[in-house]
């Protein structure tokens, strides 16, 4: 048994001594339903005359349809209704694009071609599970195979089968410019040069499959209101409400989803297949219809965490401080986008991982292959290139000859430092964090590490964007002309320094933040503009001057008239104190204590 | 519509099967092909006759009725020696259904306590009275259309009786493979071994070289070297899901190994 371990001696100045909630006993607000076993899954809710819909899904990873014969399946005992891909008025869809992200990639049926073993091409509704089944075996399918792909550098390469016909060169397409992701900061090469020694490393991680205990599905029930219900599984009600009415064109109003807290998730219930192919069945038969995928279904076709492969390659000087440190990341997206175009975006501004490296560089790929669609599961596009930049670190330390633990300190960030993707790293605690590990796991660190702390040390030089080379290599289309490198700068081509302090050729302190209550703990730009221009500094002031600690301005207060007119939830005053002041609260630095 | 039918006594059950029938002892086999869409049946049939869940002696042979349950079989005084494999099975949701019969039938990765009973030699009997042994029913175990009622065996001789269920995932993992031994000794020499594996083959599979390596052989490291170096004589694993041909060839004689000199997992 574990117990939680407030350790108060850092950062005590941020926080009153008293945790309100963590470490606290508190009851879930659904947790006795849970225990007495009366919290209803999905499949749960019974109904007269309910309908049961089966697919047609691809044997083969990637081929064409020639011919669906279903005219036995119609005959059948129990059958209802055959629904193909003209049935779906709007048979294309991205799921991001309820934010405007992507392009339409991915049918509900599949009408032409299949990209993935376990792609829906049609669906039967019977009046029994059983009958739907034997109509599925029914249904005669003519394909004609094609050479699949299901390696992300083997997609890139110029003569891969096309994937996705949306996107022609098997990437996702990012700002209608780049084949991938691009994230640069300072000049590599030059840190690379200057370096000691060069570590390399690369790391592979397989889809994980999210195992749900309640497969996948969606009960669809017309009302008397020509609305329809929808009992579903789905781990993110609206989306999955909104890209059902998208699919089905049909008014969101007609809608009325009722979701569920059993059955599990872990990301892999966002996708929202299911809710809008039952509500499809119960649109078109008129009765209610279950589409309920079973365990093998969930385990083939159910979208799990996807594969991801990381090349990162580091510069280390003599001292053992990384000057450079470049990424190639490939998340394997499977055959259509769904959420990995973001976990991408995500990944990148992770990147370098916690340590403060003057000079980094990253192209990540979003790339389509023959597999089962990849979606969301736990920090995903983080836990991936995480657990790849740790192995990286470890592999720094062996080779630079230091305790891995000293390595990490000596290369962590601090409060004040600018990060690759521009904005000051602030609450950081990983040197806390690598001090209370060595505790616990009683792994002597140097001295010089344990008088380390996050809030000294950080800023100052290292607070400035520094100057920085950018290229223009992986223009979308590029790498089905020729077989393109997908490192950072490997391409050649020309390239341009932007100076430092700048992005895009514009002066910049840091990337502005989108609300005032996420300024934290510095500021977002300095107050000081600069008398030439107008325009803030090109070289400006960023974090606290030496040996000072960061200045933490009080988050700017909403007026009254911006306060929404929505009544507060109860406080509880028996369990909540107020805090002293208001600061971020992000930070937390705990040990688990074994029992 | 699959239709089911639930008789009283066994001879009636067996009377009325035909070839779209499938019999259900504990339904964790049958259910759950019934839920995926196996259409090699239309009708269930059952028996209620409280004699196939009984366990007696007869003769100084233990007879158990083959609907007993694992858990029932666990917590029986006198098949103590059977409580591992029959607790390896399932969780207690299955085991509570799951009957020693239906495990005579079910393919790996299932099957483990089929391989007990291969390891004690034991014999069944069908509800037409006809006997085989459990060799001849593994070997036929596909086409055989008969109603199990009862299975017989001796006991083992105290601390002679082991049994190792090997799973990736603890505790509760699936088994990748597993292995039972019967041990006689005499004069601290090991007498008459029997040693079955499942998950070696397409059935629960005596390793007949292990057996005649032991035999005249003390339980000791270099007692049973041969038969570790012959545990793979007449096996065949295949790759699937769980792991390859190769992983358990070579992890079998190691956990041969583990449980011929581990008496902590004796009876």
């Amino acid at each position: 048994m574990t117990s939680f371990e407030f350790r108060r001696e850092f950062f005590a100045d941020e926080r009153q001594g008293q945790l309100n909630e963590i470490g606290k006993p508190t009851i879930r607000q659904d947790i006795l339903g849970h225990v007495t076993g009366r919290s209803p899954y999905y499949d749960d809710h019974l109904f007269d005359g309910l309908l049961h819909m089966r697919c047609v899904r691809s044997p083969h990873h990637h081929a064409r349809i020639v011919s669906v014969d279903f005219s036995e399946a119609a005959r059948m005992e129990g059958v209802r209704r055959v629904v193909g891909p003209d049935d779906v008025p709007k048979n294309l869809n991205t799921l991001l694009s309820l934010i405007g992200f992507g392009k339409e990639d991915e049918p509900l049926l599949t009408p032409s071609k299949v990209a993935y073993r376990g792609e829906p091409i049609l669906a039967i509704v019977a009046e029994s599970e059983r009958q739907a089944r034997a109509a599925v075996q029914a249904v005669r399918v003519e394909w004609e195979e094609l050479p699949h792909v299901l390696d992300v550098e083997e997609a890139l390469k110029p003569n891969a089968p096309v994937v996705n016909a949306t996107y022609p060169g098997n990437t996702f397409e990012y700002y209608d410019k780049y084949d991938h992701q691009k994230l640069r900061f300072g000049d590599v090469e030059q840190g690379f040069a200057k370096a000691d020694q060069i570590v390399e490393g690369s790391y592979r991680m397989s889809p994980i499959e999210q195992a749900p205990m309640e497969t996948c599905g969606a009960i669809a029930v017309p009302e008397t209101n020509d609305r329809i219900a929808c009992y579903t599984s789905t781990q993110a009600l609206f989306f999955s409400l909104a890209t059902t009415a998208k699919l089905l064109d049909m008014s969101s109003a007609r809608l009325h989803f009722v979701g569920g807290t059993v059955g599990g998730g872990f990301g892999g219930k966002v996708d929202s297949i299911v809710e809008p192919m039952s509500v499809l069945g119960a649109l078109l038969t008129g009765a209610p219809v279950k589409f309920m995928w079973d365990r093998e279904e969930e385990m083939q076709v159910g979208a799990p965490r996807g594969a991801e492969l990381w090349k990162i390659k580091d510069g280390i000087d003599s001292r053992g401080r990384i000057v450079a440190r470049s990424f190639t990341g490939y998340f394997d997206s499977g055959a259509y986008t769904r959420l990995s175009s973001y976990a991408v975006v995500k990944a990148t501004g992770h990147l370098p991982g916690p340590y403060s490296i003057p000079n980094v560089a990253s192209n990540v790929f979003c790339v389509f292959t023959n597999r089962t669609p990849a979606t969301a599961m736990r920090g995903f596009g983080i836990t991936g290139v995480d657990f790849a930049i740790e192995c990286q670190m470890d592999r720094g330390a062996r080779a630079t000859n230091m305790n891995p633990i000293d390595f990490r300190i000596l290369n962590a960030y601090r409060d004040g430092d600018m990060k690759a993707h521009r904005r000051l790293a602030k609450n950081t605690a990983l040197i806390e964090c690598c001090q209370v590990v060595a505790d616990k796991a009683r792994w002597i660190i140097g001295s010089q590490s344990r008088t380390q702390s996050s809030l000294r040390g950080g800023g100052g030089e290292k607070a400035h964007v520094p100057a920085t080379v950018i290229d223009e290599e992986g223009r979308i289309g590029d790498r089905r002309r020729s077989d393109v490198p997908t490192a950072p700068h490997s391409a050649g081509g020309r390239k341009r320094r932007l100076p430092e302090g700048s992005l895009r050729g514009e002066d910049v302190v840091a990337a502005p933040p989108q609300n005032p209550d996420m300024l934290g703990d510095a500021p977002a730009s300095d107050p000081a503009a600069s008398p030439e221009n107008g325009r803030t500094l090109a070289r400006p002031r960023f974090g606290p001057p030496a040996e000072v600690q960061v200045d933490r301005p009080r988050p700017r207060r909403p007026q009254a008239r911006e306060r929404p007119a929505i009544p507060a939830a109860p406080a509880r005053p028996s369990t909540r104190r107020p805090l002293r002041r208001r600061t971020s609260v992000s930070r937390h630095v705990s040990g688990f204590r074994r029992r | 519509m699959i239709k089911v039918d639930t008789y009283r006594a066994v001879a009636e059950a067996e009377a009325s099967m035909d070839g779209q029938s499938r019999y259900m002892g504990g339904g964790t086999l049958v259910m759950r092909d019934l839920n995926y869409g196996s259409y090699g049946f239309e009708r269930l049939v059952r028996c209620t006759d409280p004699r196939l869940n009984s366990v007696r002696r007869d003769r100084g042979r233990i007879v158990i009725g083959a609907g007993l349950t694992m858990a029932e079989c666990a917590e029986n005084r006198d098949l103590a020696f059977l409580a591992a494999p029959a607790m390896g099975v399932g969780g207690p949701a299955v085991r509570n259904m799951a009957t020693v019969g239906g495990n005579l039938f079910a393919p790996p990765p299932f099957g483990d306590f089929a391989t007990a009973m291969l390891a004690l030699d034991a014999r069944v009997r069908t509800a037409g009275g006809e006997e085989l042994g459990i060799e001849a029913l593994l070997a036929s175990r596909r086409t055989f259309r008969r109603i199990v009622t009862e299975i017989e065996f001796l006991p083992p001789p105290r601390g002679g009786f082991r049994f190792r269920k090997v799973s990736r995932v603890k505790p509760k993992g699936v088994s990748v493979l597993s292995i039972c031994a019967l041990l006689p000794q005499s004069g601290g020499r090991i007498r008459g071994a029997r040693i079955a594996f499942n998950g070696m083959g397409a059935t629960p599979l005596r390793a007949t070289g292990s057996e005649a390596a032991l035999e005249g052989r003390p339980l000791d490291r270099n007692g049973i070297a041969p038969a570790l170096d012959a545990a793979l004589q007449g096996l065949s694993p295949a790759d699937d899901e769980l792991a390859t041909s190769w992983y358990r060839r070579t992890v079998a004689p190691v956990y041969l190994r583990r449980m011929l000199l581990e008496r902590s997992h004796a009876y």
